[in-house]
């Protein structure tokens, strides 16, 4: 049974992931999320002047949630507010590595909610994404 | 947004303009596809026997898929400023279910010089017919 993490258990200011969670992304990771979302920006087809290829921005919904599925909390939890900055797109052939810190716990309406910034790196430390995300956390 | 002058346009782009708007029909293959793509196997989305156990009674679309048509909106507008430094802050205000058709709207409401150049700030939201699914604001440099 997985062990969930308990809302008592989140300090703030304290790391959530910490090592970082890797992520490769490769061209079969690429393509197949271009193809899910009918996305058909053209940028995302052709290759720059080094033959490197990007990524769509909000890849970052697929890699930050990945990390955060390390630690989960009880079922039931819900996903209320996003934010993302995206410094640059990750490119196929990069390793992303994403970190996340508990910035905010509260309740609102007897619900618990859970506020964590993410960070994510490319394997040469290269900022691609930070972002915060709002979950109500699962009834234990 | 301190030190810095609003403006009303700036390089053929007003407060008031309209994004590109899109629509995107959402049904349960493509939920499917998305999950397979992200990872996300939650029964939620795939298992149609659990999600009538749940208070939706019926699978429900991944949050961060319609994130996906927000970006395809904002990657046809400004690529450079959206892929490059874009900003995305929004909620989940209801669930995307099998069936329907999203519709992602967006209006510059506040550009505005700043230090290090010119940034529009866009009203985002997605409707599924009249009732909005995802609220929220998007900042991208335009120059």
């Amino acid at each position: 049974m997985t062990d969930y993490v308990k809302y008592a258990s989140l300090v703030e200011g304290a790391d959530f992931l910490n090592p970082a969670v890797s992520f490769e992304v490769t061209k079969e990771v690429v393509d197949k999320y271009i193809s899910s979302t009918n996305d058909s920006t053209p940028e995302l087809q052709v290759q720059d002047e080094k033959g490197d290829r990007v990524a769509p921005p909000m890849l970052a919904a697929v890699y930050v949630i990945d990390a955060l599925r390390v630690r989960v909390g009880p079922p039931g939890g819900i996903h209320a507010k996003q934010k993302f900055k995206f410094h640059r797109p990750a490119k196929i052939g990069e390793t992303l590595l994403t970190t996340a810190k508990v910035s905010t716990l509260y309740v609102k309406k007897e619900r618990n909610y859970v506020e964590m910034t993410t960070e994510t790196r490319n394997q040469n430390g290269e900022l691609i994404t930070t972002g915060l995300i709002t979950r109500i956390w699962g009834k234990e | 947004m301190s030190d810095a002058t609003e403006l009303q346009t700036f390089n053929g782009v007003s407060v008031g303009d309209q994004l590109p708007e899109i629509l995107q029909a959402v049904d349960q293959n493509m939920i499917d596809a998305y999950a397979d793509a992200s990872g996300d196997v939650n029964p939620l989305h795939i298992d149609p026997e659990f999600a009538k156990t749940t208070f939706f009674g019926r699978t429900i679309a991944h949050g961060l898929l319609t994130l996906a048509f927000v970006s395809r909106v904002l990657s046809t507008w400004n690529w450079q400023g959206w892929a490059y430094g874009g900003e995305l802050e929004v909620a989940f205000m209801g669930p995307v279910y099998p069936g329907d058709e999203v519709r992602v709207c967006g209006e510059i409401d506040l550009i505005e010089q700043r230090d290090d150049g010119v940034y529009a700030r866009c009203k985002l939201v997605c409707y599924c017919g009249e009732k909005a699914v995802v609220k929220g604001t998007v900042i991208c440099k335009i120059n």
